[in-house]
């Protein structure tokens, strides 16, 4: 145990100069950006120069760029991430409200995603070039064709506007149902523990639409991947002398192709989670879900320095410990796989 | 076995009745209660800050008083703010004095704030002085009405406040029945003052302390504000409470999910629909449209007159004579709007008011003519605008490209993020643009001192006309109602003749509700004001 612990540690420490080197970057890629916050802030119809320099100077913008940086720095190490113009709040508070909100809507996307797409990989797999096959891949070349405002608008006409099945898609509560006390800050989970099925099920109806949508999208790489990988392990050499040795077939299935088949489809995974986290704009515009991709999003286009700066870095540490969550998962899947 | 039954019958009925009860009360609370969504976020409660959203802004206005507030008149069946007759809000009356120099207001008496302590002359003299001293919006808006020093605003006796001005400034009362003059619970801001923060701007950020017509409930910046009615509030129209008990902000970013709220039901109003969306809405006729053109705001193109070959006015006259201003009006905005072209003056324009409708008309022949008087060889160029306003600026654009390439102008479209662009304009570093803009007082010579002079943002034509900074700041004090009117029209005659900027329309303000919502009226802050809505 204490083995894993120290290797953990280890790969997190090894890290350090990767987010280093994240931080240094978008740092200074915000300040080569052509857009100028100060004036940006300051432009009411009667602000002047004097205005720019009240905004610079709340901004640190009045020091050399090198200060800033050692500020910055000195600043996180204290775990500020400094203020947000746009929303007028510090921003650890701002990604510490927002990240449970992406989180959730993203793992309930990715667990939607997961348990359609690989049973549908598998099957295709199973029956190369069949009809089933030929069926999953137009599924998922229209899923991953359609962009996700087009398919979250057109769930919004048909489940809310014409059915009338979905609630109001607005953020992640009804407006006038109460959340529970916040553990967690997720939802669902809160919910749960504070005995409330009222609003668990209110958090629910109002992530179905949303996650729906993101699940729809990345079902086609998810799907495409279990199919290859699949495909790939039931012609290898150990499955044909599986079969030889007269093995039953769920047992081919499951300890051997399944498991093995796991290894590619765990990366992907990894990969589209992060991607799915980061890059949801869309869906979270379209559903009025407060995340942290649509903060980031408002606060790039009014160059709002800090807001960005710490989304990038609370994205790169969520890369981090995913790549070291897939990897200890890999060791489980494959023994042969050491993390060392 | 038989009691049994009735103990089931009694407490069926008890149970039924209990839903009944409380679906009534959901069913009173419902009507009660209104729900705006917005395609913007309120980020402060704060509207004076520099980074201050403008659905911050309306947010402002219900939750704080004012000394005094703009009336409102019936325009075309629609209501619509008067900027030149005022009511008192906190003040129960003001007084002008003959000269112009000195305001006088009486507190209305018995005003309390939100924690129960009465609205003092001490408190309406500590918020000016913060207005005009503190870090914020506030100091520049209001030295715009000749508000700048604390020693204008004087305490007379318990229950009056003088306001002195050096010269008789016509937007001086004007600028204090804004949202920068409201008025703050002084004993409770101090109590979270600092010394590095003396006015409490911190605080006052995400905090309320005002006697104004709400009270927050719970603020949630950029996603959701809960307002309820305070009952104590005697400072509207008679002294009538408003009519919602509670209130619902919400930020909806996609202008299609707003359409759809607002069609089934769920939210009463938004102001920001996509005008596509507004167009099936009405068509489908279950929700009312109140269309109001904006007043106080218009779109244009501007060119940058102090950068070649821009500085040349035949150019600039070829451009104006070239544009397809009818398609434009269409493709943009699908015609909803009030055209300011098509004008059928020369000369002195025939009324005071500005924008107004300039004698610009599309005449292709004209414009070779004009661009051959030039003397200007074809060349390439660009018009800039924002992202925020690409739904309009971009099918304008295109339109503006097409017709000067006839020309020899070769126009790449430039679409720009917001900071971007604000930088761009600041700096004076670009060759055309196209903007929608809004004064919030709009009084010609206030949209001549904004708009058409000095190094701001805004004098996007980069238009150094002395002769209209002479005019514009002579019509700032006329109290002459004649003589104003002969100035606001010189100037508006240069604009017509100089052509910085061409004004395209006024877009209209689409105030899409529910059929049961009354009483909406167009502000000079282009926002809800909460107050004036009732549920008929």
């Amino acid at each position: 145990m204490s083995r894993v612990v120290r290797l953990i540690g280890r790969r997190l420490l090894s890290s350090l100069p990767a987010i280093f080197g994240v931080v240094a970057l978008t740092f200074l890629l915000m300040r080569v950006l052509p857009g100028d916050p100060a004036v940006f802030f300051a432009s009411g119809p009667n602000t002047g120069q004097a205005e720019i320099e009240i905004v610079r100077e709340r901004m640190g913008l009045n020091r050399p760029m090198g200060e800033q940086f050692v500020l910055y720095l000195r600043d996180l190490g204290k775990g500020d991430l400094g203020n947000s113009l746009t929303s007028g709040q510090p921003v650890a508070k701002d990604l510490a409200a927002r990240l449970p909100a992406s989180l959730e809507l993203t793992i309930a996307a990715l667990v939607l995603a997961l348990s359609i797409a690989l049973p549908l990989g598998f099957v295709a797999a199973m029956r190369p070039d069949s009809l089933v096959d030929q069926i999953v891949r137009v599924f998922c070349t229209l899923g991953v064709a359609v962009p996700t405002f087009v398919s979250g608008l057109l769930l919004i006409f048909l489940f809310y506007y014409l059915l009338g099945w979905a609630p109001p898609p607005v953020g992640r509560i009804d407006a006038f149902a109460s959340a529970p006390p916040s553990w967690s800050g997720f939802l669902l989970v809160d919910s749960l523990l504070a005995g409330d099925m009222e609003t668990f099920g209110a958090a629910l109806r109002q992530l179905v639409l949303p996650m729906t949508t993101m699940a729809l999208f990345v079902m086609a790489p998810l799907a495409r991947m279990a199919r290859a990988a699949t495909l790939a392990v039931t012609t290898s050499d150990f499955v044909r002398t599986a079969e030889a040795l007269g093995l039953s077939r769920p047992r081919i299935m499951v300890s051997y192709i399944f498991r093995n088949a796991m290894l590619p489809i765990l990366t992907t995974v990894g990969i589209v989670f992060s991607t799915m986290l980061g890059a949801n704009v869309l869906v979270e515009k379209v559903f009025a879900w407060p995340g942290i991709a649509s903060y980031a999003l408002d606060a790039l286009l009014s160059s709002d320095y800090a807001p960005v700066q710490g989304f990038v870095l609370l994205i790169a540490s969520i890369f981090v410990i995913l790549n070291l969550v897939i990897d200890l998962l890999y060791s489980l899947a494959d023994p042969r796989v050491s993390v060392e | 076995m038989s009691h049994l039954r009735h103990l089931g019958m009694a407490a069926a009925f008890a149970v039924s009745s209990l839903t009944l009860t409380f679906t009534n009360v959901q069913a009173q609370t419902r009507q009660e209660t209104l729900r705006i969504v917005s395609g913007g976020a309120i980020n402060t409660l704060d509207s004076t800050l520099l980074n201050a959203t403008r659905d911050s802004l309306g947010l402002s206005v219900n939750t704080y008083d004012r000394l005094v507030s703009f009336t409102r008149k019936q325009v075309n069946g629609n209501w619509v703010f008067d900027l030149y007759k005022l009511r008192g809000e906190l003040a129960e009356s003001f007084e002008v004095s003959p000269d112009g120099l000195k305001i006088t207001f009486k507190l209305r008496p018995g005003v309390t704030f939100h924690d129960g302590t009465p609205v003092t002359v001490e408190d309406v003299k500590w918020s000016l002085d913060r207005a005009v001293l503190a870090k914020s919006g506030a100091a520049p808006q209001l030295a715009s009405g000749s508000l700048t020093k604390p020693e204008q605003f004087a305490i007379v006796d318990d229950r009056t406040i003088t306001v002195t001005l050096e010269k008789a400034d016509q937007l001086a009362l004007a600028n204090l029945a804004t949202h920068f003059g409201r008025i703050i619970n002084r004993k409770v801001a101090l109590q979270h003052a600092t010394a590095d923060d003396p006015w409490a701007n911190d605080w006052l950020k995400d905090n309320i302390a005002s006697s104004g017509a709400y009270i927050v409930e719970t603020f949630k910046p950029g996603e959701q504000v809960v307002l309820k009615r305070n009952d104590a509030w005697k400072n509207g129209i008679d002294g009538k409470l408003p009519f919602f008990k509670r209130v619902i902000i919400q930020t909806v970013p996609e202008a299609a999910t707003r359409a759809n709220l607002i069609e089934r039901g769920d939210a009463d109003i938004s102001i920001d629909l996509a005008a596509n969306d507004v167009i099936a809405l009405q068509q489908r006729g279950k929700v009312k449209v109140v269309s109001n053109p904006q007043i106080n705001a218009f779109t244009y193109i501007a060119f940058n007159t102090q950068k070649p070959p821009f500085d040349n006015l035949k150019l600039r006259q070829a451009i104006a004579a070239a544009l397809p201003y009818k398609d434009m009006l269409d493709a943009a905005i699908y015609g909803r709007g009030a055209p300011l072209f098509g004008g059928s003056w020369v000369g002195t324009p025939p009324t005071l008011d500005f924008p107004q409708a300039l004698p610009l008309k599309t005449d292709p022949a004209a414009a070779k003519k004009l661009m051959a008087e030039s003397g200007v060889a074809p060349f390439k160029t660009s018009i800039s605008f924002s992202t925020a306003n690409a739904g309009v600026a971009e099918p304008l654009s295109a339109l503006v490209k097409e017709a000067l390439a006839p020309l020899g102008i070769d126009v790449e479209i430039r679409k720009l993020p917001d900071a971007q662009l604000a930088t761009v304009a600041t700096n004076k570093s670009f060759d055309v643009i196209t903007e929608t803009t809004s004064a919030m007082l709009p009084s010609t010579d206030y949209f001549f001192r904004i708009f058409f002079q000095g190094p701001s943002r805004w004098n996007l034509g980069n238009w150094t006309n002395q002769e209209i900074v002479n005019l514009a700041a002579k019509a700032r004090f006329e109290p002459d109602k004649a003589t104003y009117d002969t100035l606001a029209k010189k100037m508006i005659a240069l604009e017509a003749a100089e052509l910085p900027v061409i004004p395209l329309w006024q877009p209209n303000q689409e105030a899409v509700m529910a059929k049961s919502v009354g009483g909406y009226t167009y502000w000079y802050h282009r926002q809800i004001d909460i107050r004036d809505l009732v549920r008929e």
